[in-house]
């Protein structure tokens, strides 16, 4: 028998926090429940768009912490 | 072994011991991450790029002077100072609001050097343009589970427990985050706040 997931399973899977024998048993159920894997993409894509925004600082940013740590590490 | 493939906690290790290579790998691995998180909470890139340094020259101290905690992920540890710097400044910044004349508009005005067509790069920043603003509009509760999780690289156990709520909670306010986020970028229309206000 096919065990029933919450949607809060559901969103532990997509961030990979469901462990063992849960994962296994969501994957099963992926395959054979059409809409649970609906939901299951729906929630991929969105976290996939997200992942995407994610934007750096400024080299002479880095630069001055690195420095700060130098500077520090000399004085000691 | 390589310096560049060990672990961030051995990368501490390191670091505390006075490796600065180690550092510096350290800075690089986290800096995108740590960066966004603030960008999203304060929404200024010169104001996000002070924060930055902040949050690490706070690592730092906490490092150098022993006091770094061997428990839990660097990366969880380091964002969340970030957080916390950028939420005591988006509090503090209410109570006497600033304009930035050189920073209106769009608040990720860089653009990095890429490969790929003008055309293609517009149509990308115009994507995550809107993806930015619909993340702004989700109720708040929402937006700080989503930040905590995804930039701050927390798990759903720690964002419980660092917000006070079950675990089952935050993980039903990620899911109206991206229920949200997605059914708004695909249809406009039919976005309804009060239906995923949790």
């Amino acid at each position: 028998m096919i065990k029933t997931f919450t949607q809060n399973e559901l969103v532990q899977y997509v961030y990979n926090e469901l462990n063992g024998k849960a994962k296994t048993q969501l994957e099963t159920a992926l395959l054979q429940d059409q809409h649970l894997a609906e939901q299951c993409a729906e929630l991929l894509i969105a976290k996939a768009n997200l992942e995407q925004l994610e934007k750096g600082p400024r080299e002479k940013t880095i630069s001055a912490i690195l420095s700060y740590s130098k500077n520090l590490s000399l004085q000691h | 072994m390589n310096i560049v493939q060990l672990s961030d906690s051995a990368l501490v290790s390191l670091y505390i011991s006075g490796n600065e290579n180690a550092f510096e790998l350290l800075v690089n691995r986290h800096k995108n991450k740590v960066y966004t998180t603030i960008l999203l909470i304060v929404k200024d890139t010169e104001t996000a790029e002070d924060l930055l340094q902040d949050t690490f020259i706070k690592a730092i101290h906490t490092m150098k002077s022993g006091r770094y905690n061997e428990e839990g992920k660097f990366s969880s540890w380091i964002c969340r100072i970030a957080h916390n710097l950028a939420i005591d400044y988006f509090r503090k910044e209410k109570r006497n609001p600033m304009i930035n004349i050189e920073d209106n508009g769009n608040i990720f005005n860089t653009l990095s050097f890429s490969e790929e067509s003008i055309e293609a790069l517009q149509i990308k920043e115009e994507t995550h343009d809107r993806l930015r603003e619909l993340i702004q509009q989700l109720p708040e509760a929402q937006k700080e589970v989503l930040i905590m999780r995804h930039y701050a690289d927390m798990s759903f156990q720690e964002i419980a427990e660092t917000t006070g709520v079950s675990i089952n909670t935050a993980l039903g306010r990620m899911r109206y985050a991206l229920i949200n986020l997605r059914k708004k970028m695909t249809n406009p229309q039919i976005y309804d706040k009060n239906l995923y206000s949790e």
